[in-house]
């Protein structure tokens, strides 16, 4: 098991250092020059000129791409173009708001999908499933920017229950963290319930048509059991699979959700340092959400284990 | 479930009882604090309640004292000594006096990359003349100097922060302004709290003053509708009946000293034709412009200088629409049939939708407007190589005339667009920096403007305003031109 971790961990370093090189080539492929953004209205030729020199953008571009992972080696990952900060300083400030809205989101996503996909399969060819199936699709087909608009618009402008946008870190004051948080949470994890419900809901129905279920249930089985300790546990693997593709796709989401929330985290970032041209932040933001997508995999991988216990790794 | 809800919110409201408050929605996040490196608009709301100014504007745009209670100019105009406010301290306990304000012109102007060495270029030396005395002798006459020290070149900022914060100090400010920096979480807030040593007895009235970014305009309005902010800066046109419709809000114009327009190319395309520019010009309604995109909310120009500032001269005509003027100007420019050429433009709903009107506007005298969206660091960059035949960029503004026209229509000048060049122009341009009679200049912009209205560098077609949105309980906010919010007198009412 532990020699399985390290395995992946290793054969992962050349897609990340592959990552690597397509982040710097596509962030220099950007039309938009850094120093000009930089400058705006202000901007006069020497000036462009003196910028440009003091971030080291007139020199080849394998250089600056050796210096950046030279950097990177010894865990340095340069300073903000725009606001001359530390990266690492600002990485750390938001990743842990843009994990707390995915974990959320994920949590809605299951409590939501995972139940509406057993009644689906249960129910099946019922009213039920029926509306299960539609309002998984709606999930799915709903922009996140219209569903959090509509959301704000609905309980913040009208209802005036919930404020509208903004975050207050857990520690400083929770109740008004996990109230901030709803919304955008509600917003992100919708799309993914639908994705759950629907892979549940097959998965259930391949299952359920099993032998091994027809055998419990012959043994007299009460039907909740066969239903929640034989079925479930079994649909659950290829569901598992879904839930760790779909993380992935959250960081996309987190990009236009944060954005209609206000929500400093990573997407609100990435969309920051595109428009500003902030090489070194847009850099690092990229490296590390393929990292994590990366990870998830890995954890996905030893999450089957756990579930199937004929499933082991050497 | 509902009951459980509201209580939920009544119970998280509570953490939210702080008293006099005020929250600010601003459209974008303010990159830089430091004065000498700042160059995006924006982050002037902020810097303007953390740092002082040797002067101010007043709502008029006249210079009024702020750190220096008076001034004299000597030597025609080449000399100008400083009075200094006596007692003033900063936030970090450092005195104000004349060795300030000297390190901080000196810092400005010699700083390798400061962003304002460019306006203080004139300035020769800073003498400290007793502690509350500094002498500033220019190289020449320089009209536009104190309204320069009026904006971010007048900013005082602790000499002691930088010295020992170096590269972090633009994200510790130190002023001597009525609100003190308390912290700042990127994409999210900058929190200010009250300076309760400011040299202003009994100002500021509000204890705390937070900046809230929404690059959105319906979740910037959204906020603003719902009160989780207290104003807005700037609100959409569109957005303007929902902020009117409801009791609890005002919406405030504030006259704008910028402008908005397009560029023509003299030197590539059909624009090198100077009956061309014309006939394009010609087809430009202006009223149209200001009723349909900005819902009466914009000014139509007749020029750099927009009413209410120095150089604004009522006897200019504000161009109106003449199509036969157009078909008679693309006759004389060999076009009878018309002409085409592309427009660039920057991303965004207002602007595509102002050059879709001027789209529609020159197909009816035959010249068909190709319209390109190019994202805006591209734009400027292509536009300053004078790559692209026609560009719709505008200009923030700045309270004295040369900082409107100076840098934009002078042959070679680094904002010039169009490749325009007229040494008539450039030397009514020259004068009018060395006069520093009031009506004499207005004289000399009036000429300039005369001249571009025909040779059509730029075809000036409104004057933005800038509208905010608040709640009628906030008072005591000056409405100056700059667009800039103060918040030295505001207070909260209602609580």
């Amino acid at each position: 098991m532990f020699l399985f971790v390290l395995r992946r961990l290793i054969g992962g370093l050349p897609t990340l250092l592959l990552v690597t090189v397509m982040v710097f080539a596509l962030t220099r492929i950007l039309p938009g020059d850094p120093a000009r953004l930089l400058l705006g209205e202000e901007a006069t030729p020497e000036l462009v000129a003196q910028i440009r020199e003091e971030l080291g953008l007139n020199r080849p571009i394998l250089v600056q791409y050796a210096d950046w992972l030279w950097g990177l080696v010894q865990g340095d990952l340069g300073r903000s173009i725009r606001g001359n900060e530390q990266v690492a300083l600002i990485i750390w400030q938001k990743l842990p708001t843009t994990l707390e809205l995915s974990f959320f989101s994920l949590l809605v996503a299951i409590l939501i999908g995972l139940p509406a996909g057993v009644l689906a399969a249960l129910r099946r060819n019922t009213a039920a499933d029926a509306s299960v199936t539609v309002l998984a699709l709606s999930g799915i087909s709903i922009p996140n920017f219209f569903l959090g608009i509509l959301l704000i618009y609905l309980f913040s402008v009208r209802l005036a229950w919930i404020p509208p946008s903004g975050y207050v870190e857990p520690w400083v004051d929770l109740q008004k963290n996990l109230l901030l948080m709803l919304m955008p949470a509600i917003t992100l994890g919708t799309a993914l319930a639908g994705a759950i419900a629907r892979f549940t809901r097959n998965s259930m129905l391949e299952v359920l048509s099993q032998d091994y279920v027809r055998t419990a249930r012959a043994k007299g089985l009460e039907g909740r059991v066969v239903v929640y300790k034989h079925a479930l546990r079994n649909a659950a693997i290829p569901v598992v699979t879904v839930i760790g593709l779909q993380l992935g796709g959250l960081l996309g989401g987190a990009v236009v959700t944060e954005q209609v929330f206000s929500i400093p985290g990573f997407g609100r970032l990435l969309v920051d340092s595109v428009f500003n041209r902030d090489f070194p932040v847009l850099q690092a933001v990229v490296l590390i959400s393929a990292l994590a997508v990366f990870l998830i995999n890995v954890l996905t991988d030893l999450l089957y284990a756990a579930i199937d216990p004929r499933i082991r790794y050497h | 479930m509902r009951q459980w809800l509201v209580a939920v919110v009544l119970w998280s409201l509570g953490g939210l009882g702080l008293a006099q408050t005020v929250t600010v929605g601003l459209d974008a996040d303010p990159p830089n604090l430091d004065p000498m490196l700042s160059s995006a608009l924006v982050d002037r709301q902020v810097q303007n309640q953390i740092y002082d100014k040797l002067v101010d504007l007043d709502e008029n745009l006249r210079i009024v004292p702020m750190l220096a209670t008076s001034w004299r100019v000597e030597e025609n105009g080449t000399v100008y000594v400083f009075t200094l406010r006596q007692g003033v301290k900063f936030h970090d306990g450092t005195d104000f006096n004349a060795e300030t304000v000297k390190f901080n012109l000196d810092r400005y102007r010699s700083t390798p990359g400061s962003r304002r060495a460019g306006e203080l270029s004139l300035i020769n030396n800073v003498q400290v003349v007793n502690p509350t005395t500094v002498r500033v002798t220019l190289k020449e006459p320089f009209a536009p100097f104190l309204a320069i020290l009026s904006d971010r070149s007048g900013m005082m900022v602790s000499p002691t922060a930088v010295q020992r914060l170096g590269a972090e100090f633009s994200n510790n400010p130190v002023g001597t302004g009525p609100f003190k920096f308390v912290e700042r979480r990127r994409q999210d807030r900058i929190v200010l709290a009250r300076n309760e040593n400011y040299w202003q007895r009994g100002f500021p009235r509000i204890e705390q003053l937070v900046y809230r970014p929404f690059p959105d305009d319906d979740v910037r309005v959204a906020n603003l509708l719902s009160g989780a902010v207290n104003i807005i800066t700037p609100v959409a046109a569109k957005d303007l009946a929902a902020i009117r419709n409801n009791a609890n809000l005002v919406v405030n114009n504030f006259p704008g000293i910028g402008y908005q327009g397009i560029w023509l190319n003299h030197t590539k395309g059909p624009f090198t034709n100077k009956a061309l520019r014309q006939a394009f010009a010609a087809t430009i309604d202006r009223d149209v412009v200001d009723r349909v995109v900005f819902l009466g909310t914009a000014l139509p120009s007749n020029g750099p200088f927009p009413p209410g500032t120095l150089a604004h001269d009522k006897s200019i005509a504000v161009p109106k629409r003449d199509l036969a003027l157009a078909r008679q100007k693309l006759a004389e420019g060999g076009r009878p049939q018309g002409f085409s050429f592309t427009l660039t433009i920057a991303p965004g709903p207002v602007l595509a939708q102002l050059a879709q009107v001027y789209q529609a506007m020159a197909a009816e005298a035959g010249i068909q407007v190709r319209i390109e969206q190019v994202e805006f660091g591209t734009l400027l960059d292509r536009a300053a190589k004078l790559e692209l035949e026609a560009v719709a960029v505008g200009w923030s503004g700045r309270p004295d005339p040369d900082g409107n026209i100076y840098d934009f229509v002078r042959c070679k000048a680094a904002n010039n667009y169009s490749g325009y060049c007229n040494p008539r122009v450039d030397s009514l341009l020259n004068r009018a920096r060395t006069v520093r009679l009031p009506e004499a200049r207005r004289d000399l912009y009036s000429q300039i403007t005369k001249i571009i209205q025909e040779d059509l560098p730029y075809i000036y077609v409104y004057h933005p305003q800038t509208t905010i949105g608040l709640s009628r309980r906030l008072s005591g906010i000056p409405v100056i031109p700059d667009g800039i919010l103060r918040f030295r007198g505001a207070s909260l009412g209602g609580q």
